[in-house]
């Protein structure tokens, strides 16, 4: 995580507020910037984990076969009307 | 243009077919759509149709898979914006007597001029012509396995 922060100004739910705030109020996080950035960092890791997830199972496939039916596939495409 | 310097293709309609392949984890199906993504290739991803998979699969890697194809470089979910665009929908329905799933990809690819990536070519076949512009689509199969030529 990279130790410079930059200025964000963002609205949120007001129950969402109140609970960043109740988190730095118990001691759980160190500020309300500190919940925001922690969320988005958590969806960040989500998405490269699924992303991660499709390229492990892309790997698996039969390279013949894909490049079969993707030749297949833009044969169709280029039958069609262009839009 | 897309990173080659070539035109950008129309965009692909991902339908229901598709997204379950892509919600079993299906390899062959998953890295096409990642082959295509590469090229520049736009997919869209209709959410009842996201929607209709993961309800159909039920499982964590399901889901992981498809948050991971929305996330592609050239992948972008189409949502359900507002009233407008539910009567749309509910027009398209009524119109194709498809379900919810795939009559969302029909109002999307109909609205949008995209084409359907489907392995299921009859079942568009059927519908096609029901709208005021036909639907055009491309079939995932092997050309052994093609019926729609």
């Amino acid at each position: 995580m990279s130790g410079r922060k930059e200025r964000l100004e963002v609205e949120v739910d007001p129950r969402l507020h109140a609970y960043a705030e109740h988190l730095v109020a118990v001691g759980q996080a160190a500020s309300v910037s500190d919940v925001i950035n922690d969320a988005l960092a958590e969806r960040e890791r989500q998405d490269r984990e699924a992303l991660d997830y499709v390229r492990e199972t892309a790997a698996r496939a039969d390279q013949g076969k894909m490049a079969r039916v993707l030749a297949h596939i833009d044969r169709q495409a280029a039958a069609l009307p262009a839009t | 243009m897309t990173e080659g310097g070539n035109p950008v293709p129309p965009p692909y309609v991902l339908d229901l077919s598709i997204l379950t392949e892509v919600a079993r984890g299906d390899a062959g199906v998953t890295g096409l759509l990642l082959i295509l993504d590469g090229r520049g290739q736009p997919l869209v991803l209709p959410v009842l149709a996201v929607l209709q998979a993961s309800l159909d699969a039920r499982t964590a890697d399901a889901d992981r898979a498809l948050r991971g194809i929305g996330r592609l470089e050239h992948a972008e979910f189409a949502p359900l914006r507002d009233a407008v665009q539910a009567a749309g929908l509910a027009s398209v329905i009524s119109r194709t007597g498809l379900d919810q799933a795939d009559g969302h990809v029909a109002y999307v690819a109909d609205v949008s001029v995209c084409r359907i990536l489907t392995m299921d070519a009859a079942k568009w076949r059927e519908h096609a012509e029901k709208l005021d512009k036909p639907l055009h689509f491309v079939e995932y199969a092997e050309p052994d396995d093609d019926t729609n030529a």
